[in-house]
């Protein structure tokens, strides 16, 4: 186990930003700690490296209790952080160089490292430039690059995609699973499904300083009774027949979003060739019919009665 | 050793790049200093030459006269000289008795008042007036208005002195991760939190002191102003200066998380209202103070600063050297002390 946090609290005066929250994160894994704004995920990060003093609880890093002097735990690790922290007046090398410089004493290795993190967040072409001369995106991926150069064992991730434009957010992407596959564990906090569904080999869903469930997003959808839904836009449909159609097997409910009809069955077998031979029967005419795979929404939406969208 | 090192070259560069720091540190005071010496010209660049003065024929100061450079002696009768003084064509008239007759009160006939004062003490100390020169004299002994002056640059100097306290802000912003991103993503990193700030301190001190020499080269060169015949003290007190400022720099980096602005607002207000009383807008202020109030002088860092590089360029006088410069260094000791309380900690309570 490379992180371990049992039942830790955190407060800031009165509110309580982290209620009990666990996570256990395993070597070599990209864990995605998924969960809205404001659910306490920096806050989590930042009580697991020391730099913020929590209530209760217990952190465990490489095995070890986590402190603000183990400084060769902090040897292991790399932080992106949330917001980009880096000097404004140092160039993109030089920041670079800095940062490596805390972890890699030796010159002509730091040098190389510091190369292969430019080269790696693709930014060889704007080594000599301040940061508020780049966009976004990617004064970004140099945040990322400040984070990463050491090649530390563990790293932990903050939204690094948050206003990021499409394209540096894809290269972002692909560069962590790259630094997965070269040995990383790696901790990935994000607001966003999508992210946490293509990125993540693990999730902890968090919400209002808890983590509500982990697992694999196989697992974290099987938990979940919803298990397809079908959405259909008839031209026109009475409220009998509707009723009628709420009285099918396995459908759990049917939401009615504008002209689409979303009909959630919990898992059962030819759920949708039943449908279609009431629609049959019933003479309906659809204009467009399709059937979706639960998504983590559905999982957070179960779990927590809301939706987690921007 | 090699990471205090990295730190220092990377804080410097990333300091000196600042705009912030470039203007506060390094262009304001000369341009204040600039602005001091067009406001107090007229008072600086006496023109000294050619003052017009009438003596009646044979009195025998008549050839003293003549000697010095800034006198133009007119030799005229008693009965003349009334009306070429309303006339404005001599400033003074200098009777049988040295006496000074003038018409009206200005700095020509100050000067020339001086200039005869001398004289008579000289006659009454029996001493040959051959040889003396009353310019170098005059110019040396400085009247009332020139040491006043003085007293404003010596108390700019020290002003400046104390600038480390920009960078002595930017310092300890740095490295408090409740201050700013980049203090927190330091934290995170083996790197010791006061090996970088004592790396910001050797910094902060590197380039005020840098910036002061160019303050003293631009006095001394541009302005023509010799204000320094003594270094070591002078030097010393320089440097205690600088050490008092970053020390109050850091104290009110470390002290509140008001936004840096609002921070350099308080180190501006604070220097600029010891100046003050130190006397840099007003010498008249600091007549005052030393008059009535003279604890007040002898415990305000600027005016300690200001009054040392006085005594020591001016008056020779290195009596007062000792006392101001352990009253300085405990200043500074003072203000780190304070601000290690609100370092000290090892995390943070919120970020
Ligand atoms: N320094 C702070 N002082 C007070 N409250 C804070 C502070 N930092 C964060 N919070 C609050 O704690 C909660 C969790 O914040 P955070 O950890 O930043 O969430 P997330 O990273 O998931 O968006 C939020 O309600 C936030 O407003
Ligand atoms: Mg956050």
């Amino acid at each position: 186990m490379v992180v371990k946090v049992r039942n830790l609290v955190k407060r800031y005066k009165e509110l309580i930003a982290l209620d009990h929250f666990n996570m256990e994160v395993e070597e070599g894994e990209i864990l995605g700690l998924l969960g809205p704004n404001g659910c306490g995920k920096t806050t989590a990060i930042n009580c697991i490296l020391s730099l913020l003093s929590f209530d209760k609880g217990e952190v465990e890093v490489f095995g070890r209790k986590m402190t603000p002097d183990a400084y060769d735990i902090k040897q292991k690790i790399g932080l992106v952080p949330q917001e980009v922290s880096v000097f404004e007046n140092l160039t993109v090398r030089e920041n670079v160089d800095y940062f490596c410089g805390l972890y890699v004493d030796d010159k002509h290795l730091r040098r190389r490292y510091v190369d292969e993190a430019i080269e790696f967040v693709g930014l060889k072409d704007y080594v000599k430039f301040y940061p508020k001369k780049l966009s976004g995106g990617l004064k970004r991926r140099l945040n990322i690059a400040c984070g990463i150069a050491h090649k530390p064992k563990l790293i932990f991730l903050d939204e690094p995609t948050v206003a990021v434009d499409a394209q540096s957010r894809n290269f972002i992407l692909n560069g962590i699973k790259e630094l997965n596959k070269e040995g990383s564990t790696i901790i990935y906090t994000t607001h966003y499904l999508e992210e946490a569904e293509m990125l993540c080999k693990r999730i902890v869903i968090m919400d209002n300083g808890k983590d509500l469930v982990s697992g694999s997003k196989e697992e974290l959808k099987a938990m979940i009774t919803t298990s397809e839904k079908v959405v259909v836009s008839f031209t026109s449909i009475s409220d009998e027949e509707l009723s009628e159609m709420k009285g099918l097997p396995h459908v759990i409910d049917i939401e009615r979003d504008g002209e689409e009809y979303i009909i959630k069955f919990e898992s059962g077998i030819n759920n949708l060739t039943k449908l279609l031979e009431f629609i049959k029967e019933k003479e309906l005419i659809y204009t467009k019919l399709h059937s979706q795979l639960p998504t983590l929404n559905d999982v957070f939406l179960e779990l927590t009665g809301k939706e987690l969208r921007d | 050793m090699k990471s205090l090192f990295r730190n220092c070259i990377y804080q410097g560069k990333n300091l000196f790049r600042d705009f912030g720091f470039v203007f506060w540190s390094l262009l304001y005071p000369i341009i204040l200093s600039g602005f001091f010496y067009v406001a107090f010209s007229g008072i600086m660049n006496m023109d000294f030459k050619d003052i017009d003065i009438g003596i009646e024929e044979g009195n025998p100061i008549q050839y003293i006269l003549e000697e010095i450079d800034i006198l133009k002696v007119h030799t005229i009768s008693r009965d003349q000289a009334e009306e070429k003084l309303i006339d404005e064509e001599i400033k003074g008239f200098i009777d049988g008795d040295l006496n000074l007759i003038v018409n009206k009160s200005g700095i020509n006939q100050t000067i020339i008042k001086e200039i005869l004062e001398q004289i008579r003490q000289m006659e009454r100390l029996n001493r040959p007036l051959e040889n003396y020169d009353f310019q170098v004299d005059y110019i040396l002994n400085k009247n009332q208005e020139a040491n006043m002056i003085v007293i404003i640059f010596y108390s700019l100097i020290a002003m400046v002195s104390t600038y480390g306290v920009f960078a002595g802000i930017v310092a300890v912003s740095l490295i408090q991760a409740n201050l700013s991103h980049i203090g927190a993503r330091i934290n995170i990193t083996p790197l010791k939190k006061y090996n970088f700030l004592i790396a910001g301190v050797i910094v902060a001190l590197a380039l005020n002191l840098f910036a002061n020499g160019v303050l003293i080269l631009f006095i001394k060169h541009a302005l023509k102003l010799q204000l320094f015949n003594e270094i070591k003290y002078s030097s010393l007190f320089i440097f205690l200066g600088n050490l008092l400022g970053t020390s109050l720099g850091i104290l009110i980096g470390a002290s509140n998380r008001k936004s840096h602005g609002v921070k350099n607002l308080m180190a501006i207000a604070t220097t600029l209202f010891l100046s003050f009383l130190a006397g840099m807008m007003s010498p008249d202020i600091k007549v005052i103070i030393d008059k009535k109030m003279p604890i007040l002088g002898g415990i305000n860092p600027i005016s300690i600063i200001s009054n040392n590089l006085y005594r020591i360029n001016l008056l020779g006088s290195t009596k007062s050297v000792r006392e101001g410069a352990l009253l300085l260094t405990l200043y500074s000791i003072l203000l780190l002390f304070s601000s290690y309380m609100f370092i000290r900690g090892r995390n943070y309570d919120s970020i």
